[in-house]
């Protein structure tokens, strides 16, 4: 690293000019993306930002829709099973339910983070800010909530926990006579639902409509 | 040319960039408020002590039962190896490779992996930084997957509830498991990738 380049290379630029990579720290200027185009870092690879057109609005509609599918697809039953004449069902409420009463609390509270209350807390959060953005009030709170939104992301499992009920319907399947029910439809909805809301709500373009430095564009 | 060379501080939160300002101890983000470091502080003593707590729990979790499946008085116990070598058994062999991956090769391989990132980094040897961040990315990417076995337990618990003809019960080494993947990710967030290029001299070419 020659300290002699540093005032020559970004020198006269304003930091509005210029971008940092989030993962190697790399500092550049900032380059100038048009509607759906994928900004990388030319050292690591990190994707730095992508710019979408009509963002809040795209996400407030698949918001919305997301947490109507909510409530049906962690209380409707997901299978049902019958096993001589005994007939039980599964949703995700009663797995978390199910290994609380059999004295593994603490794994049900993992259980119920990851499959139940961060995907929901993360839908609010998403729908607050949104609203926030779109009614112009609240900002400050908006971005606290987005802060929030960033350390949860990683926590909500609801790719897994449909993996995991392939896994056992796979496991119970000849065991005993098996149903699938309405459940599973609106969870695997709500995962896709939720996996197109993160790839449209592009959070540069969120923090900087939250923050007011930008007018969002296409909205 | 880093940020942190010209006096800049990226934010963790919103990634807006901050200049360095000398004299407070404590700086928060223009933009979102947030706690701003030019490096995690205290990264790699943190990360270490997640990831050696996780080695521990490791061991419990491969060797306790994760459940056992009671049917018609007889008790039937499963560790997580026993599960897969089951589901082979049955003939299921493209599910026992899914549970397999997540849940033997993911976590061992986070371990091995997360021991590598922290021993380069704090030794500046033997991977590339390429490869060293092509790994933390997989790393941080797969974790989460090794919950799988987790909800596995959870969905059979609840639905395999017959009373005295069919029940399953969770073991202890359900639990050390589930503390085993949370602990591993908990480390893997910890590690500031930045490390790994802060010592490589590649990034002359980019200015």
């Amino acid at each position: 690293m020659d300290d002699a380049a540093l005032p020559k290379t970004f020198s006269g630029l304003k930091l509005k000019q210029l971008i940092a990579c989030h993962e190697c720290d790399l500092l550049l200027r900032k380059p100038s993306a048009s509607a759906g185009q994928r900004v990388e870092c030319p050292r690591c690879g990190y994707e730095l930002y992508t710019h979408r057109t009509q963002v809040i609005r795209r996400s407030m509609a698949l918001v919305i829709a997301a947490l109507l599918l909510y409530i049906p697809a962690n209380f409707l039953p997901i299978m049902h099973l019958n096993l001589l004449g005994q007939a039980t069902k599964d949703t995700v409420w009663t797995g978390v339910i199910g290994l609380y009463n059999s004295g593994m609390q603490s794994v049900a509270v993992v259980v119920f983070l990851c499959s139940m209350a961060v995907p929901l807390l993360k839908l609010l959060i998403q729908f607050a800010v949104l609203l926030s953005i779109r009614l112009d009030i609240g900002r400050s709170y908006g971005l606290l909530l987005y802060r929030i939104y960033h350390h949860m992301r990683e926590w909500g499992m609801l790719e897994v926990y449909l993996m995991g009920i392939l896994v056992a319907i796979v496991k119970l399947v000849d065991l005993a006579e098996l149903s699938i029910g309405l459940g599973l439809v609106c969870f695997i909805a709500l995962l896709l639902v939720q996996v197109w809301l993160e790839v449209t709500m592009s959070p540069h373009q969120i923090w900087e409509a939250l923050s007011g430095e930008d007018e969002y564009e296409g909205d | 040319m880093r940020a942190i060379d010209a006096g800049l501080m990226i934010c963790h939160e919103c990634h807006q960039l901050n200049p360095i300002q000398a004299e407070s101890a404590k700086q928060f983000c223009t933009r979102c408020g947030g706690q701003l470091h030019a490096r995690q502080p205290n990264s790699l003593a943190r990360t270490w002590a997640l990831l050696l707590t996780a080695a521990v729990l490791y061991i419990p979790a491969n060797v306790l039962p994760i459940m056992t499946v009671n049917s018609l008085g007889k008790g039937q116990s499963d560790t997580i190896m026993s599960g897969v070598i089951e589901l082979v058994n049955y003939g299921m062999l493209p599910i026992a490779a899914v549970v397999f991956i997540a849940s033997i090769l993911v976590p061992t391989f986070k371990l091995v992996g997360i021991t590598l990132l922290l021993y380069s980094v704090q030794r500046h040897q033997p991977m590339s930084a390429r490869q060293r961040v092509l790994m933390y990315r997989f790393i941080e990417w797969i974790g989460r997957w090794s919950m799988l076995d987790i909800f596995v337990i959870a969905i059979l618990v609840a639905v395999v509830n017959f009373g005295s003809l069919a029940s399953i019960v969770p073991g202890y080494g359900a639990m050390a498991f589930a503390s085993v993947v949370v602990l591993t990710m908990l480390a893997a967030l910890t590690f500031d990738p930045r490390l790994i290029w802060d010592n490589t001299d590649s990034d002359d070419h980019h200015e």
